[in-house]
């Protein structure tokens, strides 16, 4: 593949002017083989002289295997994903091809015609696929092969001319994913039950054929072993003088099961040796957060709407000025006349009952990270995760220990919206400047006058970037813990998705994005201020 | 040195920046190894390296050296912000090193005020509270604090900004502000951190006038730390210079300037003027030899007199526009004569 031919824009110009020779030769020796042709484009390249309809003729016949023999891997995936879904739609055609074939010999002659109709379409876009991605390879080549020059002259490790090595290479990753994947396009793959199935009648010692296994295990399901035995099924009774007992069971089935049914099954019965044993500790967090939130709920619900309201409104108009008491008042009016008061009121006592105990958490916690290594240390990692999880996920643990209810949704609120609050604090101790703080040292202040007079002070912006930050997590999250019955203005969504009453979901999902912004305008103007 | 008037006493102070700062330290006084050495084989940081230097009451000791020396580091031994790796501090006869958190801290509010190069004021707190921070610390009322602030605001000149809030005042306003802080519990020594480093060159003149004057009327202990040759030779009753964490040569600025210990000291005092600070009976000849020279000590008192303290600028005044030398008096007695050629050579710097 040394031989390029030129294409027309070159014949006009074959000398090069001499004080060219030096990036000429830098061409040559990077290109290698069929240096002169690279040379003479490259150089139309740097003079931005190259013609808009340049084309890579080599490239254009080889594809993806010119770039391999080029060292060029970002030109080869290109070129073999272009040819690869050509080859995938080919595959197809044979694919409903046969189908046809079958549906015409069940007699489901409008089967047969969708079939075809598809085979048909498949082909185009295999035929289409195929001749626009080699002119886009094309089109490409020289420009990007310029590019990756550029970067050889930086790092001369790079791969430059051409190796047969590299094709090798090349044909090898073709090789490992091109045959697997046309085999699956061209096969109705079957499904995992089947599989299944198909693993019981070889277990049960029954004739298989060799495609229906080689299909199971190749283009269906990853195939999850299937050979542990069931665990043994644990109980925790409760006797008559009201302590626990353990009993063990054999399990109910003997077959084996995979990996995932295993461990899910020894998952349930530690969490309810848990439960049974240590349900004290989850009664006594439930009891706590039940009385926080009675607390806030006698203010937000247990006071009539024209008290709450006013109070509402003014406590806006002192905060955050008149036009955010105008706010929300509109807000509340919104609320009102819909029918959402008490519901609403309900998610503003989750939000602030969650609120309250992340702040309380959160603080000291952010005060340890900042001020120790060991802090930092278990507690970041913790947080990492706690804010890579989705926050579905929360619910599962809150249900898992305490049930369903408000307590474990505002739980699982706790957990989704805390990590910001301790981040914060800790960040904004951190940046209090070390200058400021030896200035206080050196005034003879105690680690404790420094941090009540220093630390948290300065850091205070911080902080309180994080409390609002943390309300509006909650309320987002108090939402979601509809699902686990938490109630409020969630619940009236989540009910309506489950009937379809999509005007109804609409109409709480306006009344949640209200509270959200008069929250959140409100807070910000705090924080500004 | 008189052991009753010395207030601050380093002795053989050495410390080390990084871990394993001991077997640092004994590989260091074993091999005696240079700082990049160390920092090549230990990783660690020889920032002050066998200092010894006392203070006395009421001196201004300036301690001089470039970024990196290590003198930003050394005053923090005094008030123990940074512990020693080796050596003792002693401040009043007591050992800083054996003092507990408690007496350490009330050590600091009440014994030593320090001013820092980039003021490090609250920037939460008004003026005024600023100012009061050590006593606050140290649980006085309310009331007290503010009677004093208000008094240490006209001190250094900023009556009635006592409301103010730091980032509303100028660079040299914040530093009076650090200043008065530093001054609030009436502290018998004062650190002061290249304090006027950060200000632009007028005000920080005026700064150095105004401090001057307020020291010589308090009676406070001063070490002042720069890296401003000029600001050390105004400032400083006596200088330490200091290289790479050592103290090169300490002495009073005339000391310095005329018999610089080698040739780092001699390339910093090169550039500078003299005029203010060497002295008649530095350059003066003695009268004998002036007689032996020239023989002509009748008509002497027709001459301008001048002290042997009198300083060169001075005697440049006395000088022009005469054609006889300068006769140096102490207490009326003849002690020496100043020639034209001898003054212009001593300006020089060549006696």
């Amino acid at each position: 593949m040394t031989v390029h031919a030129p294409g027309e824009q070159d014949s006009g110009q074959a000398t090069v002017p001499p004080d060219n020779s030096d990036s000429l030769a830098s061409f040559k020796e990077f290109a290698g083989p069929g240096g002169d042709r690279y040379g003479r484009t490259f150089l139309r390249i740097q003079q931005a002289k190259l013609a808009g309809h340049h084309l890579n003729i080599s490239a254009l016949i080889g594809g993806f295997l010119w770039a391999a023999l080029r060292g060029n891997w970002p030109l080869f995936w290109i070129g073999f994903a272009t040819d690869m879904v050509a080859a995938v739609n080919v595959a197809l055609v044979h694919k409903y091809d046969l189908a046809a074939v079958q549906a015409a010999t069940d007699g489901k002659d409008f089967l047969v015609q969708r079939y075809d109709g598809w085979s048909d379409a498949h082909l185009q876009a295999a035929l289409i696929l195929f001749f626009a991605g080699r002119l886009l390879l094309a089109w490409l080549a020289d420009r990007l092969y310029y590019h990756h020059y550029t970067q050889w002259r930086v790092n001369r490790s790079l791969p430059s001319g051409q190796a047969i090595k590299r094709l090798g290479i090349g044909m090898l990753a073709v090789l490992l994913v091109a045959p697997l994947t046309i085999y699956r396009a061209s096969q109705f793959a079957p499904d995992q039950r089947s599989c299944i199935k198909l693993a019981h009648m070889i277990q049960d010692g029954e004739q298989v054929p060799l495609k229906d296994r080689f299909d199971c295990w190749t283009i269906s399901e990853f195939p999850t072993l299937v050979w542990l035995q069931r665990p043994l099924q644990y109980t925790f009774p409760r006797n008559d003088d009201g302590t626990r007992s353990i009993v063990v069971k054999e399990p109910s089935s003997q077959r084996p099961v995979n990996l995932n049914n295993w461990l899910s099954e020894h998952i349930d019965q530690g969490i309810d040796y848990v439960k049974a044993f240590y349900g004290w500790l989850f009664d006594g967090v439930t009891r706590w957060i039940r009385v926080l939130l009675n607390a806030v709920e006698a203010v937000f619900v247990g006071t009539p709407w024209i008290v709450t309201s006013l109070m509402l409104v003014m406590a806006a108009v002192r905060l955050a000025g008149s036009r955010m008491g105008l706010f929300t008042a509109a807000v509340l009016i919104y609320l009102a006349l819909f029918g959402f008061w008490q519901t609403a009121m309900s998610t503003i006592s989750l939000t602030v009952a969650a609120t309250v105990i992340c702040v309380v958490a959160g603080l000291p916690l952010g005060i340890w990270v900042a001020k120790s290594k060991v802090g930092a240390a278990v507690v970041t990692p913790a947080l990492d995760i706690m804010q890579t999880i989705p926050s579905f996920v929360y619910l599962l643990p809150a249900v898992a220990f305490f049930s369903v209810g408000k307590p474990p949704g505002i739980l699982a609120t706790v957990i989704f919206a805390m990590p910001p609050m301790v981040r914060l604090t800790a960040l904004g101790i951190q940046h209090v400047p070390a200058s400021t703080k030896e200035a206080a040292l050196a005034f003879g202040a105690s680690p404790r006058q420094l941090l009540l007079k220093v630390e948290l002070p300065l850091a205070l912006p911080s902080i309180m970037a994080g409390v609002n930050q943390v309300v509006m997590l909650s309320l987002s999250m108090v939402v979601i813990a509809a699902i686990i019955g938490a109630g409020g203005m969630g619940f009236i969504v989540v009910d309506a998705l489950a009937r379809t009453q999509v005007g109804r979901g609409i109409l709480a999902g306006i009344g949640i994005a209200l509270i959200a912004m008069m929250i959140d305008r409100v807070v910000q103007k705090v924080n500004r201020t | 040195m008189d052991e009753e008037r010395q207030v601050i006493e380093a002795r053989g102070v050495w410390k080390i920046f990084g871990e394993r700062a001991e077997e640092v330290l004994r590989a260091v006084r074993q091999n005696s190894l240079h700082k990049a050495e160390v920092l090549e084989r230990f990783g660690a940081v020889v920032a002050v390296r066998n200092i010894d230097f006392a203070v006395e009451r009421g001196e201004i000791f300036c301690i001089m050296g470039l970024s990196g020396s290590g003198k930003s580091t050394l005053v923090r031994h005094i008030n123990r912000l940074i512990q020693p790796t080796h050596g003792q501090i002693l401040v009043n006869g007591q050992d800083m090193g054996a003092l507990s958190a408690e007496e350490l801290r009330a050590l600091r509010a009440s014994r030593i005020g320090m001013v820092f190069q980039n003021m490090a004021l609250l920037p939460h707190r008004t003026v005024r509270d600023n100012i009061a921070f050590a006593l606050e610390l140290r649980n006085t009322d309310p009331f007290t604090r503010h009677q004093l602030a208000n008094g240490l605001l006209e001190t250094v000149g900023l009556a009635g900004y006592g409301d103010a809030i730091p980032s509303e005042l100028s660079g040299g306003m914040q530093q009076r502000v650090g200043l008065a802080r530093a001054l609030a519990a009436d502290p018998d020594i004062l650190l002061m951190d290249e304090p006027f480093s950060a200000l632009d060159p007028l005000i920080r003149r005026g700064l150095q006038d105004e401090f001057l004057a307020l020291s010589r009327t308090m009676d406070k202990t001063t070490v002042f730390i720069t890296h401003d040759l000029d600001e050390a030779m105004r400032m400083g009753s006596r200088i330490g210079i200091m290289r790479d964490g050592e103290m090169v040569q300490i002495g009073t600025p005339e000391d310095i300037i005329l018999h610089p210990k080698d040739s780092y000291v001699a390339d910093f005092v090169q550039g500078l003027s003299r005029l203010k600070l060497v002295f008649a009976h530095r350059i003066m000849e003695r009268p004998e030899t002036y007689n032996k020279a020239h023989g002509n000590l009748t008509d002497v008192d027709t001459w301008p007199q001048a002290h042997p303290k009198a300083d060169l600028n001075s005697l440049v005044s006395l000088i022009v526009g005469q054609q006889c030398p300068i006769a140096i008096r102490d207490d009326g007695k003849l002690a020496g004569i100043v020639t034209k050629d001898a003054l212009l050579k001593g300006i020089q710097g060549q006696s």
